[in-house]
């Protein structure tokens, strides 16, 4: 495909759009978490103040240069692999740089920013941070299983990897989503999901409200600022690849945000309703039963 | 013309001369036997000589006047000659070593000396069996002479018991002797074959007689205890002589006296061979002492001998070769390990550890063994060959396989000598001046003769001629080992250069990949040792050794030179891998599995060749006949040892990780490609196999994955820098033979790209960690910590190598992961590539654990001071650093012409190329769009962060929020050890050592096996008696039951 420049400017667009639905949806979310445990909650506007006083802060320390790089790189992976993905089906202006790769690509890229994140918290020093990275690392080890199931089924079943395709073949009505013609790799995509989301019952990774622990421990500042932005941002990319892959995509605006907040409604509910497993408890929990819907759902396509 | 009965004259004569005239002089003895020994020499050189330049027919010496069978002929032909020159060599060598013996004991001793070696001389050239009984009877009286004249009395027991064996074996010989007259009324061999072209024939008691007789001067299990007395009690220059020249005799007589008993009784005789070959080196795994060990070596040997003897029928005008050869390599051999023994004067192996510091003994002892074991260039290795070729062709599996455990087993107590004497700790050390040394380089300058002669005999001088350059080019650094280790290194890296320009236009398709990384990849790992200083003694014979044999498999046109190159690599790279300080056990452990594995190959490469009539050209792999499953297997095993796929991986871990810090990155990153290679040329020779009704590659796709996922579980779980690189090449391998397994476009182009890119990275991450290693003196990854500030480049090195090993883009292992799932996909593999895909999940485990305990996290106190890796660590890492980015930018480099010559093989659904972009018919992705976009998101992020953040203050390092607690030390805020724990509660239970405890267990069988049996077959005389009676008594009931 031939390489235009303006589609950098139409990637910043798209990137400017799901930042703003990213950090509605954070707000939102919160308020029903708290209306959901009788609260009144916060003002739905929060996240964007609390990013701009992240941003604002002035004093800030550095442990080193890949303490430097650990934000940088995990906002480069969430940015990233957004913008390797198409968004909108059949627009000229929000197909990102879906030219350089396929699903492969976007799945691999989720781990450029765990990775670099991985790195910065190292250099922080800070056990604890140590401790948050193992135990993620571990879960999402464990967690990728039914997703790499999930995608293998898709895959096979639709014989081809490129996402562009995989929504073009789910179009013409709600029957030929990926969720009713395939409904097993979408249940166990779904599982996996709630395992990469970080939510309960799987965020001991983050362990909020107790002892702080986790990858971000010594962030603060500007650095907490920047993984504030990834974070509403990396989430709301995978909403879009999911809703893509299992839901048949969308053809405009509102009708993706409109799937993406339903879809995000899900690891909402069950984290607001569960409560959290050790890590080992989520290793062993999602080899049984998710995987197993995972490989029904290739014996299903082959 | 020199006839046969001068050497009987002169030994006589000299003999008494010596008893008569001795009263003169103390010295007079040792001149008298030693001018007689020499002219006895040369006789018989004389007429090899004879023989060979000019062909003489064979001459044969009527005494008393009369021909034969009135009267007792001695015969010379090429044969005898050929025995005789080993036998009297042995004689002439030992000398100086009875120098002591004779010098103590007085005259005594050198009479006996001579006529024991005059005995041996008539036995090979009697025609007659009274007198074959006479000569019998001399050798054993000269022996029993030598014991029992010592003056010290120890000897007694050993002496006598070998007085009454010979003597009850001396009453068996004469009872055949005499059956034999009374049936034929002949005692002349001749005339006996004459009359009846079957000899003696079976149900003959004659034969029975003469059998047993033949047999028990072969000392055969388990009626040989008294022989392995003497071997352990008697001194070196007694023991060589008995196992080199009386030896020889014996299995000579056999030969001789094989046709009076006629073609029925080869059977017994190969089984008798057999059982001994097979049974004494299972009691030499088990003995302490040097001496005991080595005789039972010998009795092993000579069984081996034995058993090719008896297999005549079988093996044709072979016979003599590979008898032949293995006799003439022993005699020198074993009798150079006898006289080296003599020389440093150790009862129990491990005490050899105290001659580490004299790298002549080193050599003299790696030299004897490795040529005694058959491994190239010695020319045991042409003579197994042929042996195995032979059996396959006539199907006799068993015999093989017999013969390739009795082999693997002898490997394993003969190389665990050599690793103690390099490598065992010892408080004392010994030094041996080089003068006592000096006489065993005349069996060096001997064995190097046959090396030369035999193939050169038999007709494989174009084997020689390929081979020669570069094993001359390699052993050259044997005699250049004195040069500094700067110098050796200009001078390998050069020839590896040297060598790829030559073959580099001649080679294609796989060949030429696989050229690269052998021999550039070498060059480039090779630019490491510029670090050392000194001489590094035995760091370049032993690298130039491996590096001819992985050059020499790619040029390889028949089997044989495949298999001979196969096993100099293997060879090279044991002595590089004993190098390492901890290195002994896993150096042992190393080269039994890749012996194991050669060994399973070379009956696959026999059967090959029996089904293809003997033609031994690469190109058969494709005609394998009737079982090319069963070929298939034992090839594939053989290839898959040297890859350390489950279950024979466990040699691995220990190998990899005590190697050295510049030889751990060769023969992880380099040597276990070649194991890939044998599997690429195996599988693309051979194509789709079942056994049984089981597709094999469905089997090798799972064996491949489930390596991949334990390998890559282990690594998550080690403590230790290097074992846990070594787990992962294991795991990786997994995933190169999965993708192998496949068998189609996608597949073969996803292995390449997985060996290839395991080559770049883990090749870096070895030598980034040993750098690390050599600063900071451990290899405990929570001993370490926060090097970052202090290690930055090699920081960096690991950094850039986790990434590409995990897979993640840009960098150069995501392509390999988006070609297997495209593979998996393919060939409709999803199971195992989900399983493939979760242990490349689970790589991201081990490989933060690497990069965090040693580089983040808290700095120790004892490393605040630590300087980066040395320099000539460091170049080569910024080559492989290089090659991983343009790698990344631009695979299809290596992937585009990679593809068209697969698609020769595999046509359907290949790669397909538009300018950078890569297209299967499932997906795309291209390598250079993926970096630039993400070097342009990365690049602006930073920026704005550096930006926004301009006035960060860097902090000390304990300046973190640590919740009302202070931290103290750096121990105690490293968090390092167990890293993984949850992960071990979850899945610990995927790592339990099933093979580790399965391999124990085999290894403690055979020695239980040893040990019981050792016991009890101890005793004394009586019980020897005994024994001899029994086993006469057994094999008469075997050798004629169910016959009237």
């Amino acid at each position: 495909m031939k390489f235009e420049w303006i589609k950098i400017l139409y990637a910043v667009w798209a990137l400017l759009i799901i930042l703003n639905i990213g950090l509605v949806f954070q707000g939102v979310t919160q308020k029903i978490a708290a209306r959901l445990g009788r609260r009144y909650g916060i003002r739905w506007y929060q996240p964007y103040i609390d990013l701009m006083k992240n941003y604002a802060m002035r004093s800030s320390i550095t442990h080193g240069v890949m303490f430097y790089l650990g934000p940088v790189f995990r906002l480069s992976g969430g940015i990233g692999m957004f913008l390797f993905m198409p968004v909108i089906f059949d627009s000229p202006y929000f197909q990102n740089f879906s030219f350089s790769g396929d699903l492969i690509l976007i799945s691999y890229f989720m781990f450029f920013g765990t990775l670099g994140m991985a790195l910065g918290a190292g250099e922080g020093g800070h056990p604890y941070s140590a401790i948050g990275i193992t135990r993620g690392l571990s879960q999402m080890t464990a967690a990728e299983v039914p997703q790499i199931l999930a995608i293998i089924s898709v895959a096979v079943q639709y014989q081809t990897i490129s996402i562009t395709n995989i929504v073009a073949a789910q179009q013409g009505g709600i029957m030929n989503w990926t969720v009713m013609t395939n409904p097993f790799a979408t249940a166990a995509a779904l599982l996996a999901l709630l395992g990469s989301m970080m939510r309960p019952p799987f965020d001991v990774v983050l362990a909020p409200q107790e002892i702080p622990i986790g990858p971000p421990t010594e962030f603060h500042s500007n650095f907490l600022a920047v993984l504030q932005t990834n974070r509403a941002i990396f989430p709301m990319a995978k909403m879009v690849l999911f809703v893509n892959i299992f839901f048949g995509g969308a053809t405009n605006w509102p009708l993706m945000i409109a799937k993406m907040f339903l879809l995000y409604m899900w690891p909402i509910f069950i984290g607001v309703a569960f409560p959290r497993f050790r890590v080992d408890q989520s290793i062993r929990w999602f080899i049984k039963i998710p995987a197993v819907i995972g490989i029904i759902a290739v014996l299903l396509v082959r | 013309m020199i006839t046969p009965i001068y050497i009987i004259i002169l030994s006589l004569g000299t003999a008494f001369l010596t008893a008569i005239l001795s009263k003169k002089s103390e010295k007079l003895p040792f001149v008298m036997v030693f001018t007689a020994i020499m002219s006895i020499t040369a006789i018989s050189a004389y007429w090899a000589f004879r023989f060979i330049a000019f062909k003489d027919g064979s001459m044969i010496e009527s005494t008393a006047g009369f021909s034969a069978p009135l009267s007792i002929a001695l015969k010379v032909g090429i044969e005898e000659s050929f025995a005789l020159l080993v036998i009297n060599l042995t004689a002439l060598l030992g000398m100086p070593h009875v120098f002591k013996l004779i010098k103590e004991n007085g005259k005594y001793s050198a009479i006996t000396y001579l006529l024991y070696f005059m005995a041996l001389n008539g036995i090979v050239m009697t025609r007659d069996l009274f007198n074959y009984f006479v000569f019998i009877e001399i050798s054993s009286i000269a022996v029993a002479g030598m014991l029992l004249f010592q003056k010290s009395g120890k000897l007694l027991k050993a002496g006598f018991s070998w007085l009454v064996a010979t003597g009850i074996i001396s009453i068996f010989l004469i009872l055949g002797a005499i059956t034999a007259y009374v049936k034929t009324g002949v005692l002349d061999i001749d005339t006996i074959v004459l009359m009846n072209s079957s000899g003696l024939g079976t149900g003959s008691i004659a034969a029975f007689f003469l059998f047993i007789a033949l047999i028990f001067e072969l000392k055969p299990f388990p009626a040989n205890r008294w022989a392995v007395d003497i071997y352990k009690s008697a001194p070196a220059g007694i023991t060589a002589a008995i196992s080199g020249a009386g030896m020889t005799a014996s299995l000579f007589a056999l030969y001789k006296f094989l046709p009076v008993l006629g073609p029925s009784w080869n059977s017994a005789v190969a089984v008798t061979g057999l059982l001994t070959f097979v049974m004494s080196n299972l009691l030499a795994i088990k003995t302490e002492n040097t001496n005991k060990m080595l005789g039972l070596s010998s009795i092993a040997q000579g069984g081996l001998a034995t058993a090719v003897i008896g297999l005549g029928n079988i093996l044709g005008t072979d016979t003599f070769f590979i008898a032949g050869t293995i006799v003439a390599v022993h005699a020198v051999s074993k009798t150079g390990l006898f006289w080296l023994n003599g020389i440093a004067g150790f009862e129990k192996t491990k005490e050899w550890g105290k001659l580490k510091g004299n790298p002549f003994v080193i050599f003299l002892l790696g030299l004897f063994i490795f040529s005694l074991l058959g491994l190239p260039p010695f020319p045991t290795f042409f003579a197994k060959w042929m042996l195995i070729e032979q059996l396959a062709g006539t199907s006799n599996w068993l015999w093989m396989a017999l013969i390739l455990i009795g082999s693997l087993l002898e490997a394993v107590y003969l190389i665990r000598w050599f690793g103690y004497s390099v490598k065992m700790e010892s408080d004392t050390q010994k030094e041996i001046k080089f003068k006592e040394l000096a006489l065993l380089f005349v069996s060096v300058a001997i064995l190097f003769i046959i090396s030369i002669d035999i193939p050169f005999a038999v007709g494989h001088m174009p084997l020689l001629k390929t081979v020669s350059i570069p094993l001359i080019f390699a052993t050259s650094f044997f005699i250049l080992d004195f040069l500094p280790a700067k110098i050796k290194n200009i001078l390998l890296i050069s020839g590896l250069g040297y060598y790829f320009y030559h073959l580099y236009p001649v080679l294609f398709e796989f060949r030429a990949v696989f050229l690269i990384v052998f021999l550039i990849g070498g060059m480039i790992l090779l630019l490491a040792g510029f670090d050392k200083s000194g001489k590094r003694v035995g760091f370049y014979p032993s690298s130039a050794l491996m590096y001819a044999g992985l050059a020499g498999l790619l040029t390889a046109n028949t089997t044989m030179e495949f298999f001979f190159w196969w096993e100099l690599m293997t060879l090279g790279s044991y002595f590089l891998i004993l190098r390492g300080k901890k290195s002994m056990a896993h150096a042992l452990s190393y080269m039994t599995f890749s012996l194991g594995g050669a060994y399973s190959m070379l009956a696959g490469f026999g059967l090959i060749s029996a089904a293809n009539n003997g033609n031994l050209e690469l190109a058969t792999l494709s005609t394998a006949g009737a079982y090319q499953s069963v070929i298939f297997i034992l090839l594939v095993i053989g290839f898959l040892t040297k890859t350390a796929a489950a279950p024979l991986h466990i040699w691995l871990p220990g190998a990899h990780s005590e190697a050295e810090s510049d030889v751990s990155p060769v023969v992880s990153a380099v040597l276990l490609k070649a194991g890939v290679f044998g599997l690429i040329v195996t599988m693309l020779a051979m194509g789709p196999q079942s056994f049984k009704g089981v597709n094999i590659y469905y089997v090798l796709g799972w064996l491949g994955v489930i390596t991949a996922l334990l390998g890559n579980m282990m690594a998550a779980f080690e403590e230790d820098a290097k074992r846990l690189l070594a787990y992962s090449s294991v795991g990786q391998l997994g995933g190169v033979v999965f993708a192998l397994s496949m068998m189609n476009h996608l597949g073969w182009l996803t292995a390449t790209a997985f060996a290839l890119n395991h080559f770049v990275f883990k090749a870096l991450l070895f030598l980034a960690i040993g750098g690390v290693v050599m600063r900071v003196k451990t290899r405990n990854m929570y001993e370490m910590g926060g090097l970052i500030t202090r290690m930055p480049i090699s920081f960096l090195s690991v950094m850039i190598g986790i990434i590409a090993l995990s897979g993640v883009p840009p960098l150069t292992g995501f392509g390999g992961k988006w070609l297997s799932y495209n593979a998996m996909i393919d060939s409709q593999m999803y199971f195992q590539g989900a399983v493939a895909s979760f242990a490349g999940l689970v790589a991201f485990l081990y490989c933060f654990r690497l990069i965090f305990a040693i580089f983040l996290g808290q700095l120790k106190d004892n490393h605040r001071h630590v300087k980066e890796a040395p320099f000539w660590m460091l170049v080569p890492q910024f080559a492989l650093l290089g090659l991983v980015m343009f790698f990344s930018v631009v695979p299809g480099v290596a992937l585009k012409p990679i593809g068209e010559f697969l698609v020769k093989y595999f046509p359907e659904n290949p790669l397909v190329w538009d300018g950078y972009l890569a297209k299967s018919y499932l997906g795309y992705w291209d390598g250079k769009m993926i970096m630039y976009v993400t070097m342009g998101i990365f690049s602006v992020v930073f920026a704005w962060l550096f930006f926004i953040n301009r006035k960060a203050v860097k902090v000390k390092q304990f300046n973190i929020v640590y919740a009302a607690e202070r931290p103290s030390r750096p121990e105690l805020t490293h968090f390092a050890y167990n890293f993984f724990a949850p992960y071990r509660k979850a899945l610990g239970f995927l790592v339990t050592p099933l093979a580790t405890a399965f391999w124990n267990g085999v290894s403690e069988g055979f020695h239980s096996t040893a040990t019981f049996t050792s016991k009890i077959f101890k005793g004394n005389s009586q019980s020897y008696a005994i024994h001899i009676l029994l086993y006469a008594v057994i094999s008469f009931i075997i050798t004629f039951g169910g016959v009237q």
